[in-house]
């Protein structure tokens, strides 16, 4: 977390603090008197303590150098974002390097709300560094997270030596739908942040410095938080559910199932696995089915997020009651039972989800589904789990991944350097 | 650095000046590189080594985002630059100004990164270190000695050279233009639909070469805003910036006749004995036009950026699919409008010329793989299909080409 001193920040800034979507126990609503106030506030509040709290605050600001993991993992979860991924065009390393060190350079001022250079330039003909549109505007908790694609681990840029252990391409799964064009990807860009502009400002600046080392590939536009981080209220997603209730939220889980810790390389320790899947929604034909179906196809009841089991959102579900008829009150393929931790020899990974739109398909159809993204130190977490939800999930009717890709994210780079440095050494 | 580039201005930085004042008086002591506030250069001048004056320039963010040299003056002769970014995200690229030209310049100085050497003979005068995004963004250098005219003059000179060259360059094309032009009213008073097709296919590359630079003209007696009057729309209007008052006239109205109506009627005659004797007039008119380096920059940019507006949605020659003959020839007038600058660009920043060169090279590389002798224009047909499969291929390199050349103006402008 970065500590800039009060001067710095600034008084121009937009400091607003307010409640966000009414959460169940404890609504934070802030009327911070002054800047110094909205500040604290918000360097603070990122890590509410309670349960519940949904605190919105667009001066809050988070630092990208540091000793740990990139920010945009652990971070409290902010409501946009914004995720592409970029093609190498360029066949050399050095080129690779270069932008990931201008990246670097650009995302820690962007993080800091400031521009990535001139939007006016100087001279007669000069054009713009920084493209302008987040001129204003509050760091909104911006992130940028880097992740780097199995391509760029080869022979082609000679760092197959520098390969994360774990790093590969996922394997096919039970029902996939995977459409190469919204798939793959040599090197990743989430972008979060509580104002959408923001969030797109970045991937537009970013995405022009790639121009000529890396080309777009596709992207998909967040526009609404879909999972739940420590002390979050939790978020629904588009089928109405609240998604994230038993996302893994502790420290000592984030060191058991999410950072890499092994005897890979130095660069790559601390890291993470970023899986991320594009899963359309047959939004039309779920609000046609009756509530009681789609709170068997969850196993939680809709409203509440109570497992079918009882109790109350955080109740822990209990997959061995029955009912009177002595049939599980959750269904064994209900996707509560199949993601469960307890029914995956206690595999849990971190969710990070967006709701996203596409507008309108070809056949006048709500186009928009989740932005799946999860954090793991093996990719093969995510695999288990998704195989059994792949082949039995009852919700399956009513998704379909259509894309898909895997990129390892490195730790943070400290304060002048830049990330995956290691990997050129 | 704020928020706003307001304050980014040229003559903000009046506490550099004073600092500097000190240097100023620099005696030509030299070899003296020891310990020194990293924010004040010290006051000899820059030791000599292998021939060249060495200074270190040092980005930092440490306290601030500052740009440090450690000796503000030299003696006339090659001069090198070191220049590290030990810590600053909001200073990437360091330049050397005469006045407001730049002399040399370093980009992608991110922290982290190994430092860079940039190496420039420089005669005595005046010049400034120009650090955008550093708190103090300008510092003066000054160089001891005769002042020689050669090191100014030289860049400006090779661009001028490179824009009267250019002006010839265009000069033929558009000569070119108006004979291939002629052959096709020939052909469309003929009435051999096949042939005026060839014709066409032969006369759009050499419009589509310069266009940039001859879009403006207005026949005498019209209004800018006129489109009856303005040589561009007369020659080169779509059906998709069609002007009902005005209708359809010139190249496309031909193609529009040939391709979609099948037919040569007295109207297409007409369409075509107007377009000859337009493109005369443009040429005619174009021979007055001369270039300053950044219209040559910026003639380039425009060029690139019809290929992506118009041509990689096939729009432009949506009747004919010749779009690959149109992109190819944009891309060549871009091509030839760098080359001649490019003996000045080299001086100034050889690093973009290279990645400039090198982008040129990958997109005329991809346009090759559509090229087919046995067609009138070239290259294969531009057709939905092919559209579909490969319109973001060419572009994105284009893109990937566009970025870069679109930083070449400044450098080489000789306003200010």
């Amino acid at each position: 977390m970065s500590s800039p001193t009060p001067d710095e920040k600034g008084v121009s800034r937009r400091s607003l603090l307010f409640g966000g979507a009414a959460a169940a126990s404890g609504l934070v609503v802030g009327a911070a008197g002054g800047v110094g106030g909205a500040y604290a506030a918000g360097l603070h509040s990122a890590e509410p303590t309670d349960e519940g709290q949904d605190v919105l605050d667009l001066s809050a600001e988070h630092a990208f150098y540091g000793e740990a993991e990139q920010a945009g993992i652990r971070t409290s979860q902010q409501r946009y974002c914004v995720y592409m991924t970029f093609d190498m065009s360029s066949p050399l390393a050095r080129d690779l390097q270069v932008l990931l060190a201008r990246w670097s350079g650009a995302i820690a001022q962007l993080m800091k709300g400031k521009t990535i250079g001139q939007v006016e330039p100087n001279r007669v003909d000069g054009i713009g560094v920084d493209t302008g549109e987040a001129l204003d505007l509050a760091p909104a908790g911006l992130t940028v997270t880097v992740g780097l694609g199995a391509k760029l681990f080869t022979d082609q840029y000679g760092l197959a030596a520098k390969k994360p252990t774990l790093m590969r391409e996922l394997k096919a799964l039970p029902s996939d739908a995977m459409k190469p064009e919204l798939s793959g990807g040599d090197l990743s860009l989430q972008a979060c942040a509580d104002d959408p502009q923001v969030a797109y400002h970045a991937i537009r600046d970013l995405a022009r410095m790639a121009k000529g080392t890396a080309a777009t590939r596709w992207t998909v536009m967040g526009f609404g938080r879909a999972s739940a981080g420590k002390g979050q209220s939790t978020p629904r997603n588009l089928m109405g559910y609240k998604d994230g209730t038993r996302n893994l939220k502790e420290d000592v889980d984030f060191d058991k199932f999410v950072w890499v810790k092994d005897s890979g390389p130095a660069w790559s320790q601390g890291g993470s696995y970023q899986v991320v899947r594009k899963i359309q929604m047959n939004i039309e034909n779920w609000d046609a089915d009756r509530v009681s179906d789609q709170n068997a196809v969850f196993g939680r009841e809709k409203q509440a997020g109570a497992p079918l089991s009882g109790g109350h959102e955080f109740t822990t579900p209990d997959f061995h009651a029955t009912g009177a008829d002595g049939t599980p009150k959750i269904s064994p393929t209900s996707h509560v039972a199949l993601a469960a931790h307890e029914n995956n020899g206690g595999i849990k990974i971190l969710r990070r989800g967006y709701n996203y739109t596409d507008g309108l398909n070809q056949y006048g159809l709500l186009d928009a589904g989740l932005l799946f993204i999860s954090y793991q130190n093996d990719p093969a977490h995510f695999e288990t789990i998704q195989a059994k939800l792949g082949s039995s999930d009852r919700l399956n009717e009513y998704i379909s991944h259509i894309g898909s890709g895997i990129f390892f994210v490195p730790a943070a780079p400290k304060q002048g350097h830049y990330l995956a440095e290691g990997l050129f050494a | 650095m704020q928020l706003s580039s307001s304050t980014r201005r040229f003559g903000a930085a009046a506490g550099v000046v004073a600092a500097v004042a000190l240097a100023l008086t620099a005696c030509a002591g030299g070899g003296n590189s020891g310990a020194h506030d990293a924010a004040k250069p010290a006051a000899s001048a820059a030791p000599v080594s292998n021939g060249a004056s060495q200074v270190k320039v040092t980005l930092s963010g440490d306290s601030g985002d500052t740009c440090a040299l450690d000796h503000a003056s030299a003696k006339a002769g090659p001069v090198t630059f070191t220049i590290h970014n030990t810590s600053s995200t909001a200073i990437t690229e360091v330049e050397l100004l005469q006045g407001q030209r730049i002399i040399g310049e370093k980009e992608n100085l991110a922290p982290g990164l190994a430092p860079v050497k940039l190496t420039l003979t420089l005669g005595g005068g005046s010049y400034t270190v120009y650090c955008p995004g550093a708190d103090a963004e300008e510092q003066k250098f000054t160089v001891t000695g005769k002042a020689a005219g050669q090191a100014d003059g030289s860049v400006q000179t090779v661009l001028a050279e490179g824009t009267k060259g250019y002006g010839t360059y265009v000069a033929g094309v558009l000569a070119d233009m108006v004979t291939a032009v002629g052959n096709l009213n020939s052909a469309v008073q003929s009435g051999n639909i096949d042939e005026a097709k060839k014709e066409y296919a032969l006369a759009r590359p050499f419009y589509e070469k310069v266009e940039s630079d001859v879009d403006g003209f207005v026949l005498p007696g019209h209004d800018a805003t006129d489109n009856s009057g303005n040589l561009d729309y007369l020659v080169d209007m779509r059906q998709s910036n069609l002007d009902p008052a005005v209708g359809w006239h010139g190249f496309h109205a031909v193609e529009r006749d040939l391709w979609q109506n099948g037919a040569i009627t007295d109207q297409t005659k007409q369409y075509a004995s107007e377009l000859n004797t337009n493109v005369t007039t443009l040429a005619d008119l174009a021979k007055g036009l001369s270039y300053k380096p950044e219209d040559l920059a910026n003639g380039a940019a425009g060029l690139l950026e019809e290929v992506q507006t118009n041509k990689i949605s096939g729009e432009e020659e949506s009747y004919s699919h010749i779009d690959l003959v149109d992109v190819a020839a944009n891309v060549e007038g871009a091509e030839q409008a760098f080359a001649y600058l490019q003996p000045g660009l080299t001086k100034i920043d050889p690093d973009l010329t290279t990645t400039v060169q090198g982008q040129f090279d990958k997109v005329t590389a991809l346009l090759d793989g559509y090229r087919d002798p046995s067609l009138a224009g070239g290259y294969v047909d531009y057709t939905p299909q092919l559209k579909q499969t490969d319109a973001s291929k060419i572009s994105l390199a284009v893109q990937a080409l566009q970025e870069p050349l679109s930083k070449i103006a400044e450098k080489v402008a000789t306003a200010g």
